[in-house]
Order: structure tokens, then sequence, then C-alpha cells
């Protein structure tokens, strides 16, 4: 499954969902598809899932947003073990990454 | 009448040199993209006298460009039909930016509601506080949430004026932010 614009790009390989690009939605119903796409990656109950950020280089309110409502989906499932994948060297990412511990503190989160 | 929100001090009009950015609404047809590349201009105009260091520069060119961003995206979506004026200066200490633009009375007093909310304790409270209310009901909303991320995340000092404007029922909003520069790395 994909997901492409211009500006990002959002795909899934197994239960690994890959971010790239510049992410600024408009509003949270402009992030539905990304949100069907994660939610259907959920639905399969697979053991993990990972959130790849790595090459997310931007990420506005609306995304952040998308990122936590999805976080809070899977802590509904405490038997899906949920993995983000970032990077300190994008400073959203250092900076608003770890509210995503704050609301579902199993996730692990792997900054390197 | 004017009202004010946020942090007063900050609040006190722009001192020094100014850099100032008056987005028309006709000839532009001001939209979503202008968000993004009007941003992506003043961050990289003010992060500039940190090209010698790296990371200092990418720190101060991402948080300059997120806190604009998100106050023109909010400026655009909540507007009255109308300019936008985005101003900017920036000391050694901080980067101070004002946005101002025309809103419906309605929407005024709306937005009035919502800072009275989150205005009052602590940013990184509240914002996980609104995240988890808007997960758990939809209707209420997602706003605020990029304006707490800019105190919680970014140390953001916010403040807005609501003045009458020239035009019946319409209000002249400024919005007042103030973010630490500090570089770390030398």
């Amino acid at each position: 499954m994909e997901i492409k614009t211009d500006d990002y790009r959002v795909w899934t390989e197994g239960s690994d969902i890959f971010f790239d690009g510049a992410m600024r939605l408009a509003s949270s119903e402009a992030g539905a598809p990304i949100t069907a796409l994660a939610t259907s990656v959920l639905a399969s109950n697979p053991a993990s899932i990972t959130l790849n950020l790595k090459d997310l280089h931007f990420l506005n309110s609306s995304g952040i947003n998308l990122l936590a409502k999805f976080t809070i989906e899977v802590r509904k499932h405490p038997d899906v073990r949920l993995v983000v994948r970032g990077t300190p060297d994008i400073p959203w990412q250092s900076k608003s990454l770890p509210n995503l511990k704050k609301l579902h503190p199993a996730l692990v989160l792997l900054m390197n | 009448m004017t009202a004010l929100f946020g942090t007063p001090d900050i609040a006190i009009g722009m001192k020094g040199s100014v850099s100032r950015v008056r987005l028309f609404d006709g000839p532009l047809d001001l939209s979503w993209r202008h968000c993004a590349t009007t941003s992506d201009f003043i961050a990289d105009l003010f992060a500039l006298r940190f090209q010698s260091s790296r990371n200092d520069y990418m720190e101060v060119r991402h948080s300059i460009g997120y806190l604009v961003n998100e106050l023109i995206e909010n400026a655009v979506k909540f507007r009255a039909p109308g300019e936008i004026v985005v101003e900017a200066s920036m000391d050694s200490e901080c980067f101070k930016l004002k946005v101002s633009n025309d809103v419906d009375g309605e929407i005024a007093s709306e937005f009035q509601s919502l800072l009275a909310d989150i205005t009052v304790g602590d940013p990184k409270d509240l914002l996980i506080q609104r995240i988890e209310a808007n997960a758990a009901n939809p209707d209420v909303g997602s706003s605020g949430l990029g304006l707490l991320t800019l105190m919680s995340d970014y140390g953001a000092r916010l403040a807005w004026i609501f003045s009458p404007a020239d035009e019946n029922d319409r209000i002249c909003l400024e919005t007042y932010a103030s973010i630490p520069i500090s570089p770390t790395h030398n």
C-alpha cells in the first residue's frame, strides 16, 4: 500500500509503515488516507508495528496529532508492540516524538 | 474593546529591525502552499547567521520554520478575506514573530474561549490532556494542538491581541510569538 503526493510518501512493508518527505496536512481530514492505511495494518493484528519516520523531514501539528491518535489506537491492543523509529538529526522528531511515549509508555522509541 | 491573552510582556511590539512579509489576498489567491513557502523563506533568512555550525543552523532553521508555519497556517485557515502580515526579528536570545490578520467576530469568540483553556497551566500537561480528549471524542476538534505543541516542545511564549477592525463585525487579530535561540555548538 502506498500514498504518494508531490511532498511526501507513506507506504507499508509488512507491518512496517514508512514515511518520507515533508508532510503539512491542512486538517485531520487531509490525513484520513494515512490513518486508513495505518488502521489497516493494525487490523491485520501483527505482533508489532513499526512507524519509520527517519526520512520524514517535516511534520506539522495536524500530522503529529495523527501519529498521536494512532498511538492511542494501538494502546488499546496490548498484544501489539509499537515501535517508533526516528532520528535526532531531524529537530521536530527529538522535540515531539517523546510525547508519543507519554501517551503509550510501552511504545518503543528508537532515536538513532 | 481590546482583549489580550497569553504572555503580556511579549505583546509590546517589535523592537529593532523588523523584516516584514505581506501576503496579499487577491493576487496570490492565498492557499495552503503559501504557508510552507513563506515559513521556509523566513527560516532560511534568519538561520543564515548560524551557518558556521551545521547543528545550530539545522536547529534554528527548523524551530523558526516550524513556528512561522504553524502561525501562518492558523492565519490562512481562520482569517476573514484579506491580507496576512508577517513581521519577524531576532536578537541574540530569541526570535520574535508577529502575525496580523482579520477574523470574523464569531471565529474570534470561539478562539478566545479556546485560548482561555490552553493558556492556563503547564503546556506539556495540557498538550497530552487535549490529545487524549480529542482521541476520545473527535467532536472536541484538534484546535489548539499546534499552539500547545509550540509552547510545550519549542518553548514558545505566545500572546494574542484582539481589537476592533475597520469593518463591521471583524476583529483584528495580532498573534505574537517568541522562541529562545540558544546556540549550543560552536
